[in-house]
């Protein structure tokens, strides 16, 4: 029967030129669609290598006070940490976690290379984020003496710069300065959970240095915005012309997702016009296709056909359709894992495929299945007599 | 081979009743061709599909080689249809989009747990060269003529080996030459052991038959054996 179902269809192929057309349209949007879902789901399963949850960001600007900024700074820093609201706080460039601020450069070992994102942070930065660290341990003051100032790396960059090597110890080259290996985190997903992990570093943030004026604090649970206004009163009273603004980072990290998922709600919004216009074009084209051929449908039931078996030819020829479709919609989605497009994993396209494949099968199959009822009611006798 | 008895049909709608026959006794012995004639809507084409249950009476039994139908459901009458009676209509019912042969196949396809593949195609071949139609087995329905159509037809109703044939005005499409030829392969298959039950407006090919049943007003009122073919 299968073989009997091909046949009929590659035998009225130009009349179903349009339909096949419509169905592999349908399953290539599907197929970015869902290649945009995957790729965010799988980003979402892997962890973000943080807390941010009572974390704050205090950017810090001195605006137009160019005096002893960096005594201000410690001091500021000092009186941070003696709140007894504060857990925990750490100094850092303005690139604090789902900022929209980023910082990357070029980093090498030997002749591996890896394009890093780069946090200049304090000591404490593990601590205040709660990192955890699979190798190594995070620098101290201590370690600024030495002839390579200490940066700790993630996991991905580990693997890009070191392979199966041992990183402890050893140095990288970044820019115009040298840096010795401290330690190693697992993950670092700075813009996000949308966000894939990319290979990171974090350099061990000069204290006397002007810049880098962003503290995170990691606050008591239930600390609220008295403790805020506190804050940033008692901070412009010990630097009068600085400003200082508080972001919690639950609500950058909502605006970062806010821009991973907006663009793909869109996506599915039109994508899912798209598929419904589909859908009652197929159903459209299959009751009139029916209603044509009820003379064949009873020919059908005299020569032997039950009704589920008209049920099922029909539903039968909509899936041939959707396989011809699918087929001429592989053969350009293959291409995507083949050609590395996007520079995605293969897991990625491989997913997006099935999930597509499945899609068109279940809408072709929705679409078919009232009609194909329809046209098992047919009663043979009076078809027959129509002709 | 077909009995029906004390058979009626009512077709109602929600205004009218229109009783297409009435209290239909008759039957129909392995081996034997009978035609059945009558004026237009007296209830030929009716008392030919109740025999091919493709239709249910209203009143009455009905019994195709021993078993009584009335109460089967839509599979054992699919069963049925497809292994023991053979239908060739006047309009051939050729579906123009598949070759000769696999029209042919199609009763097979409906067959389960039967032939392979190559044995259904073999199966056709072998119904299309008993019409001598094997030399056309790959055309479309479109490029061959009436009574080629209706030989095509004929293989389709004979390839799954039915013992009954119900054949609705074969020849009402085809000029005489035609007719003639598919009458004479008719015979041909009711001297091979098939039922023939044909209905017809022509009385010279009803007088090719065994035995000639006559309706009016959906009631029979004639059924007489031709002594001459009997």
């Amino acid at each position: 029967m299968i073989r009997h179902l091909f046949k009929l269809i590659w035998n009225k192929k130009k009349a179903h030129t349009l339909l096949i057309i419509e169905i592999w349209a349908s399953f290539l949007v599907l197929f970015g669609l869902s290649s945009l879902i995957v790729f965010n789901v799988s980003n979402y399963n892997q962890p973000l290598g943080f807390t941010y949850e009572n974390v704050w960001a205090i950017d810090l600007r001195n605006n137009q006070d160019t005096v002893a900024v960096t005594a201000k700074m410690q001091t500021i820093m000092q009186r941070i940490r003696s709140y007894a609201e504060v857990e925990s706080a750490s100094r850092m460039s303005s690139n604090y976690p789902f900022s929209a601020s980023t910082m990357n450069n070029n980093a090498t070992h030997d002749k591996a290379t890896a394009m890093a994102y780069l946090f200049v942070a304090d000591g404490d930065f593990a601590k205040t984020l709660q990192m955890p660290l699979t190798a190594g341990r995070w620098y101290t003051p201590a370690d600024s003496i030495g002839k390579f100032r200490p940066v700790v790396i993630n996991q991905l960059a580990k693997d890009e710069l070191f392979g199966n090597e041992d990183p402890l110890g050893k140095v990288i080259t970044s820019g115009d300065g040298q840096y010795k290996v401290m330690g190693v985190v697992e993950t670092f997903k700075s813009k996000g959970e949308f966000q894939g992990d990319k290979p990171t570093i974090f350099e061990q943030l000069n204290e006397n240095a002007p810049w880098d004026k962003t503290v995170l604090i990691r606050v008591k649970p239930g600390t609220d915005a008295v403790f805020e206004a506190k804050l940033v009163k008692d901070i412009t009273s010990m630097a009068p012309e600085w400003g200082a603004e508080v972001t919690y980072l639950t609500d950058s990290r909502q605006n970062q997702h806010n821009l991973a998922l907006v663009p793909v709600t869109i996506f599915l919004i039109i994508c899912g016009f798209l598929l419904i216009n589909v859908a009652l074009g197929l159903f459209g084209i299959l009751n009139v296709s029916i209603a044509r051929r009820r003379g064949e449908i009873g020919l059908r039931r005299a020569l032997g056909a039950t009704e589920s078996s008209i049920s099922w030819h029909f539903v039968g020829e909509m899936w041939v359709l959707a396989t011809f479709a699918v087929v001429l919609g592989l053969i350009l989605a293959g291409q995507f894992p083949l050609m590395n497009v996007f520079d995605l994993d293969t897991g990625v396209y491989l997913k997006a495929i099935l999930i597509s494949v499945v899609v068109v099968y279940a809408i072709v199959t929705l679409c078919a299945v009232y009609p194909s009822r329809q046209a098992a009611t047919v009663q043979p006798a009076v078809a027959l007599h129509e002709e | 081979m077909i009995n029906l008895q004390n058979i009626e049909k009512v077709y109602r709608t929600s205004t009218i009743e229109t009783l297409a026959l009435n209290n239909i006794n008759l039957h129909i012995r392995t081996g034997e061709f009978v035609s059945i004639m009558g004026p237009s809507g007296c209830g030929k084409s009716t008392l030919l599909n109740l025999m091919g249950l493709l239709d249910a009476p209203s009143a009455g039994r009905v019994e195709i080689g021993g078993e009584t139908v009335t109460q089967y459901r839509d599979k054992e009458l699919a069963r049925l249809r497809n292994q023991k009676i053979g239908f060739i209509f006047q309009s051939f019912h050729l579906i123009n989009d598949l070759s000769v042969l696999d029209n042919v196949e199609i009763p097979l396809l409906y067959r389960k747990g039967d032939a392979s593949g190559p044995s259904r195609r073999q199966l056709a071949r072998e119904a299309l060269e008993k019409v001598g139609l094997s030399n056309r087995m790959n055309h479309f329905p479109n490029q061959l003529s009436g009574g080629q159509k209706q030989r095509v037809a004929i293989a389709r109703a004979i390839v799954g080996q039915p013992s009954i044939i119900l054949a609705d005005e074969p020849t009402g499409n085809l000029d005489s030459a035609m007719g003639n030829e598919i009458m004479s392969i008719l015979q041909q298959l009711n001297a091979d052991g098939a039922t023939i039950v044909m209905v017809t407006h022509d009385e010279t090919m009803a007088k090719k038959t065994h035995r000639l049943v006559r309706l009016f007003d959906g009631a029979m009122v004639g059924d007489s054996v031709l002594m001459s073919n009997a």
